[in-house]
Parts: structure tokens; C-alpha cells; sequence
């Protein structure tokens, strides 16, 4: 049981937008379609939701095996949350939020109704704004309203757009952690998130769903996405900061077989790896993560880095640096200042890194291995 | 370029609008920006920001108080006479005029000669990355360039005394922001122009800035380098603002030299409490979740508590832990563990806070 997406097209005049998805989502998930903006993913979450309809053709929408394709959106049952904080400006946060019971088919007494209102208001701290009118109330407490009116109703799937995504960042990171609570509630049914911010997909999912050019590049459990990114495309995008990449060989010195990016940043690789290799070029991701000015392991492999600017991002900083010719991210757990162009001593962990290959762009190997 | 101050700068609309009860959109601001720093001032929507930038620049004259610009009173001048430059959040250009006009528009207004002109344009597009760009059409520019163009105007004049930066990101596309953000921070060290940066997002102000003040609801809060204000925030609101997730603020009650939180006691050392005046009363207990020490072993002094929510943030995780507290207020905490701790929600953790890094408020104040 669950939803079901088959061979689904949408154009927008002679634009493609999605090129062909087919995917099947099981009941008691919580799946975040990620993607940078304009890669399908709010077209294919309004598919599923009924706010539009695939191209003609063979494209199809199952909710629990039944065709919905043609089934008009307001007769459903979902509830949806878009990126806006779209509330009734003219009622009180409480009307607000018992509006769906109010107009629902299955009459509620008044009771029940006050009951309801309550218990979704305490889950998402807002029982003491009842009173108030939205706005009056601040943004994070807006989309609050919206998110509180999309859980009210008992729905089985809830579709949400980007519903942080005009938020300021102390009340992203305060609502992401609501969110991830109020929703730990929902088991029974589906819960899609469309963002394009990985932190959200990373924080909230239990499936990952990467779109890139109207088209699923990969979907799996989380872990899985972001332990094992199958492209270039997926790791990029689904690192929190972007991934480090850097071109490299596989060369041949004395007996040993080595992935060399330049002559001090090299690793050593064994048979069974050597035995997956048969090209020569390979693209060498690790994320910023592995990447830091102090030292992390024995192992570590250290170069020299000129630092071209030290971004403050909330508890952390980025660093990013010059090598050779690569510019590259480090990543520092603190607060920290540097000087724009000091040379420093910079520490990778050389069994963080994923190979790729350079021209098909998909995995070969994580260095880390299975876990 | 040249050092900026606000003495005693207070203001209020109300006083021109004539009415008796007054608010404060600023009130007693006294800050020196120094000659060639970069520098923001960070505060939430209402915090006084727009205000105290259009006391800056002169556009508004404030109800109290001064502002110097190398020790003279400019306080009296106009936004002209005070050659500060200004960025806005929309890049402000001459669509009819090409990239090369638009910059030397300034020097041309001021006579300059034209071979002087075209040394100074050529310099400024050097430095700003728009030498390619001389020719076209500034239609033809993204928003990270046209806001550029916008800089480069404002400083090609060798008499700018420095530059205003109103949220000059905001409608830059996401992408292009990292760089922009990265090019500006050279540009100001480059030409040691004296910057104001002037943001709600402690991201571009701790970025940009070797010196942030943080403002709300019209006063001056903290003033200080981003590690000055992340590990020594003078109150709650810096510690909470400033970090991600912010401080955790603790109700707390101080009897002697112990701190009981929630039916938990920390007992305090003498260095500290020989430092705090009050012995007996209510108080708030700030620590920030990197720095507690969370176990799943128990130790003596360890604080048991029920992990609520986890967030995996790639690298490690933040717990929210909650301990029920019948009608009171729960005691909410948040920490950072380690990637590789196995924790699963409705779990007891043991927690640990290290005295090192207590801080402890009063009234809004730090005490500690």
C-alpha cells in the first residue's frame, strides 16, 4: 500500500519538465524529493497531489493500487503546504486551524472539533496564539498555522513545498526540529517534502528522492542516498556543504597502484580496489567534512592551502582554500578567523574519499567501504 | 577612506509627528567603525537596522545625539555632502547606459578628465571582475553583476569616506550569493574601504565582518568579533542568535553555590561563585550543545535525560532532550554528539556540563 507513480510526463508548452518518472512510495514514510530549483520536483510533488495533471498519454497515479489520476484534488483527501504561509486572513488562528473539520463531509460535533484543534495547537506550539489573527503572528508561527490546518484533518498523505524556504535561518532551524517531532506521529501514511535545501532532506527523510533534469537520478532509503550518492550529481547536491571534487589518475610507481590528484596527494590502493579500477581518470569526491585544519587521524594526508575567504555558518566555518589549481572546502567545528591569502596547514581524511568515473559519472567505490 | 562614529544617537518618529508618548526606533547607539574595517550590524526585522543606516548616510538626521566621520560633526549634512556610498538590496543602475558609463558616471558628474576617468573605471573593474563586462549593456548582467557595478560606483570616487551595505544579497540567486559574498570580503580588504554591512543574517555579518554589533529593538547589544559574541555572549538573546543551534538558556535557581535546574543540581566551583554577587535567587544557566558532554554510561554528576528528537546533520547530530517536569516547564536541552553515537529517540543519555564553559544570566544580563 502506498502511492504509486507510472511513467509520468508533464511539458509546459515545449519545455519538458519531467521526462518518464515511475516510482513507488510505501505507506509510513517520510520522502523528501531534493533538487536545486527548476529540476521538476514541485511539478512532480503537484502531480501526485492532483494540482496537475500528467501529459497525456500513458502517465499514472495510484493512491493504495487505485488509478487517481483523473480524481480532482479536492477529492482526494490530502492536505498540501505550500512555500507561502497561505492562511484565512479574516479568521483567528483558531478558526484557521478548525476550518478543514468545519467544511469536512464526516461531520464532527463542536467537541470533537475544540479536541482536535488543541491537541495539533500543543504539538505545534501554538495554543497560545489562538486568538490572533495570522498576521499578527510571526512568519515561523504563519507557516505553523498552515502546517497545523494540513494536520488537523486526519489525512493519510500530506504534500509540502518548500515549507521552510522563506523562513530566516534561527527559525528554519527551530521549525526543521518541530517538524521532525509533529511528524514522528504520522506512521500510517505519506508524508512528501519537496526542498532544495539538503539539510531539510538530510534532518527529516526516511527516503531521498534526487531529481536532476525532470528525471529520479536516485531513490532509496536515506542512509543510502547519502552514504552511497550513485552520481556525481546526487553527492554534489546532497552534501551539507557542497562536495569537494578533484580530478585524478590511476598511475603505476615502482609495484604500487595509486589514485594520484597531484605528486603530495596521492592514496595508495589495494588489490581489491585495483581490480575495480580500469580506467585512467576518476573524479575524487569527499565532502567538506573530511576536510579540516587540524588533524583527524594518522592518516591524514596534509597540504598546503591559501585561504580565500572563512565562512561563519551557524556553529561552524567554512573554510575555503586555494590547492594548486583546485579551490576546495574545509570545514571547521568552531567559530574561527582566518586572513584571506595566509597559506595554511590543511588535514584530509583519505578514507573519506568516493571515487567516480569521470566520464559516466556514477560511483565506483567508497573508501570507507560498506557499512 | 575614514573612521565613523554614532555618539549618543538616539531616535524617536513620534517627535516629529509631534506626539507626547515616544518610542525609540534607536535609542543611546554609540559605536566607532574604524578607519579601513569591515564591519556589520546584525539584528532581527524591527531591530533598528534601516534606521540607524539611514542615520549613517545622512538621509535622516537623528532626534539626539552625533555623527562624525574623522572626528568632524556631519551630523548637520546632507547625504550628499557626506560622500558615504550605499549598496541596496536592489542593485540600483542606469539601464540605458553601458557597464564602463555606469561606473565612471560619478567622476564624469565631477569633471574629472576623461584620461583620469578611464584610469579609475579600469582600476575598479579590475578589481571587481568587470573588465569583460565594459561594453555591455547592463540589461544584459545577472544580479551578482549589476550589484557589483553598483559597488563599483559607489567607491570609483576617491572621496567616498566608505560604504553602506543594505542586505546586498538578497536578490542575488542562491547560487551566485557564496561567490558574491566571497568577492565582497576581498574587495573591502583590497581597498580597505570602511564597510557597513547591514543584515539579519549572521551567515553574510559573521562572514563579512571582523567586527559584528548585534542589535534589538533599537539598542546596541553586543559589539565584538564573531568568536567574541559566539563564546562570550553578554545575554541570552546573543547566545541564542548567534550559533546554530543557539545556546541552550536554562531556568535555573542559584542557592549558594548550587544550580538547580528542573530537579537537577550542579554544584558550582568557588572560582565562580567568588565571581557572582548574587547568592540566593533566580537565574538562567547558558551552554551551548557543542560544548555539554553527552554519554550513554553513568557517572557521578551526570544529568539523565530522555532524547525527544535527533537530527542527523551529516557530520554529527543534534539531540533535543526533554525532561518532563508536571506542570512546570519542561527542561528542554539540545546537544551535539558524534556521527558514529548510536542513539534512538526515548533513550536516557547522561549529560555533563563542563564548568569551563558556563555562562550565567540575570535579568537578561551575564553575570557569569
Amino acid at each position: 500500500m502506498g502511492i504509486r507513480i507510472k511513467n509520468v510526463n508533464k511539458s509546459f508548452g515545449k519545455h519538458l519538465v519531467l521526462d518518464d518518472v515511475s516510482l513507488e512510495i510505501k505507506d509510513g514514510g517520510f520522502v523528501s524529493f531534493l533538487a536545486p530549483t527548476g529540476a521538476g520536483k514541485t511539478t512532480l510533488l503537484r502531480i501526485i497531489a492532483g494540482l496537475e495533471r500528467p501529459d497525456k498519454g500513458q502517465g499514472k497515479v495510484f493512491y493504495n493500487g487505485v488509478d487517481v489520476t483523473d480524481i480532482p484534488v479536492r477529492e482526494r483527501n490530502i492536505a498540501m503546504v505550500y512555500q507561502d504561509f497561505i492562511n484565512y486572513p479574516s479568521m483567528t488562528v483558531y478558526e484557521n486551524i478548525a476550518s478543514p473539520l468545519k467544511v469536512s463531509k464526516n461531520k464532527m460535533s463542536a467537541k470533537e472539533i475544540d479536541k482536535k484543534v488543541r491537541e495539533i495547537a500543543e504539538l505545534l506550539s501554538l495554543s497560545h496564539l489562538f486568538k490572533h489573527y495570522p498576521s499578527e503572528t510571526s512568519g515561523g508561527q504563519q507557516q505553523r498555522i498552515a502546517i497545523a490546518r494540513a494536520l488537523v484533518k486526519d489525512t493519510k498523505y500530506i504534500f509540502l513545498d518548500e515549507p521552510l524556504a522563506n523562513l530566516d535561518y534561527k527559525l528554519r532551524e527551530e521549525l526543521r526540529g518541530q517538524l521532525k517531532e509533529t511528524f514522528s506521529y504520522n506512521k500510517k501514511g505519506i508524508i512528501i517534502y519537496a526542498t532544495a535545501d539538503p539539510l531539510d532532506a538530510l534532518i527529516l527523510s526516511s527516503h531521498v528522492g534526487y531529481l536532476n533534469e525532470g528525471k529520479i537520478l536516485q531513490y532509496d532509503i536515506l542512509e543510502k542516498v547519502y552514504n552511497y550518492p550513485q552520481y556525481v550529481e546526487v553527492a554534489s547536491y546532497f552534501s551539507n556543504p557542497t562536495m569537494n571534487f578533484l580530478e585524478a589518475n590511476l598511475v603505476k610507481e615502482n609495484d604500487d597502484y595509486f589514485i594520484k590528484i597531484t605528486n603530495d596527494l596521492k592514496i595508495k590502493i589495494n588489490n581489491t580496489l585495483k581490480d575495480k579500477l580500469n580506467k585512467k581518470e576518476y573524479l575524487l569526491g569527499i565532502r567538506a567534512q573530511a576536510i579540516k585544519p587540524n588533524r583527524q587521524t594518522k592518516k591524514d594526508i596534509i597540504i598546503k592551502g591559501i585561504i580565500e575567504l572563512a565562512e561563519v555558518v551557524g556553529s561552524d566555518t567554512e573554510l575555503h582554500f586555494k590547492y594548486k589549481d583546485f579551490r576546495l572546502l574545509a570545514l571547521s567545528q568552531k567559530i574561527e578567523s582566518y586572513r584571506i591569502g595566509n597559506t595554511i596547514d590543511i588535514f584530509i581524511d583519505p578514507s573519506k574519499f568516493y571515487i567516480f568515473d569521470k566520464d559516466t559519472r556514477r560511483l565506483v567505490y567508497r573508501m570507507e567501504g560498506e557499512k | 577612506m575614514a573612521r565613523i562614529e554614532l555618539k549618543d544617537v538616539s531616535h524617536s518618529f513620534e517627535i516629529a509627528e509631534g506626539k507626547e508618548k515616544l518610542e525609540w526606533a534607536v535609542k543611546d547607539m554609540n559605536i566607532v567603525w574604524e578607519d579601513g574595517t569591515a564591519n556589520a550590524l546584525l539584528g532581527p526585522s524591527g531591530c533598528g537596522k534601516t534606521t540607524m543606516l539611514n542615520i549613517i548616510s545622512g538621509l535622516l538626521t537623528p532626534s539626539k545625539g552625533k555623527v562624525y566621520i574623522d572626528g568632524k560633526d556631519v551630523t548637520e549634512l546632507s547625504a550628499r555632502e557626506r560622500h558615504i556610498a550605499q549598496v541596496f538590496q536592489f542593485p540600483v543602475i542606469y539601464d540605458s547606459m553601458n557597464v564602463y558609463n555606469n561606473l565612471s558616471f560619478p567622476l564624469v558628474n565631477m569633471n574629472f578628465p576623461k584620461s583620469k576617468i578611464k584610469e579609475k573605471v579600469m582600476k575598479i573593474a579590475e578589481i571587481l571582475g568587470l573588465i569583460d563586462y565594459l561594453e555591455a549593456s547592463t540589461s544584459k548582467l545577472n544580479s551578482a553583476e549589476k550589484q557589483k557595478v553598483c559597488l563599483g560606483r559607489g567607491i570609483v570616487r576617491d572621496d567616498t569616506v566608505g560604504i553602506l551595505l543594505d542586505e546586498p544579497l538578497t536578490v542575488i540567486d542562491p547560487k551566485m550569493r557564496g561567490e558574491l559574498r566571497r568577492q565582497l570580503k576581498i574587495i573591502q580588504r583590497e581597498l580597505n574601504i570602511t564597510a557597513i554591512y547591514v543584515t539579519h543574517d549572521q551567515r553574510e555579518a559573521l562572514t563579512f565582518a571582523d567586527k559584528v554589533a548585534v542589535a534589538k529593538d533599537g539598542r546596541l547589544v553586543q559589539i565584538g568579533s564573531p568568536h567574541e559574541l559566539y563564546s562570550n555572549p553578554v545575554s541570552p538573546f546573543i547566545g541564542y542568535f548567534i550559533g546554530s543551534p543557539g545556546m541552550n538558556i536554562l531556568d535555573a535557581k542559584l542557592n549558594g553555590s548550587t544550580l538547580s535546574l528542573n530537579g537537577f543540581k550542579i554544584e558550582l566551583s568557588k572560582d565562580i561563585t567568588d565571581k557572582i554577587e548574587i547568592k540566593n535567587s533566580e537565574c538562567q544557566l547558558g551552554i551551548r550543545p557543542e560544548e555539554i558532554i553527552t554519554s550513554k554510561e553513568r557517572t557521578t554528576e551526570t544529568i539523565p535525560i530522555k532524547v525527544a528528537v535527533i537530527e542527523n546533520m551529516g557530520s554529527y547530530k543534534i539531540l533535543t532532550l526533554i525532561k518532563k517536569n508536571g506542570s512546570n516547564r519542561d527542561l528542554s536541552i539540545k546537544t551535539r554528539i558524534d556521527i558514529n553515537m548510536s542513539v534512538s529517540k526515548g533513550d536516557i543519555v547522561y549529560l555533563k556540563f563542563p564548568e569551563k564553559y558556563l555562562k550565567i544570566f540575570k535579568d537578561n544580563h551575564k553575570i557569569y
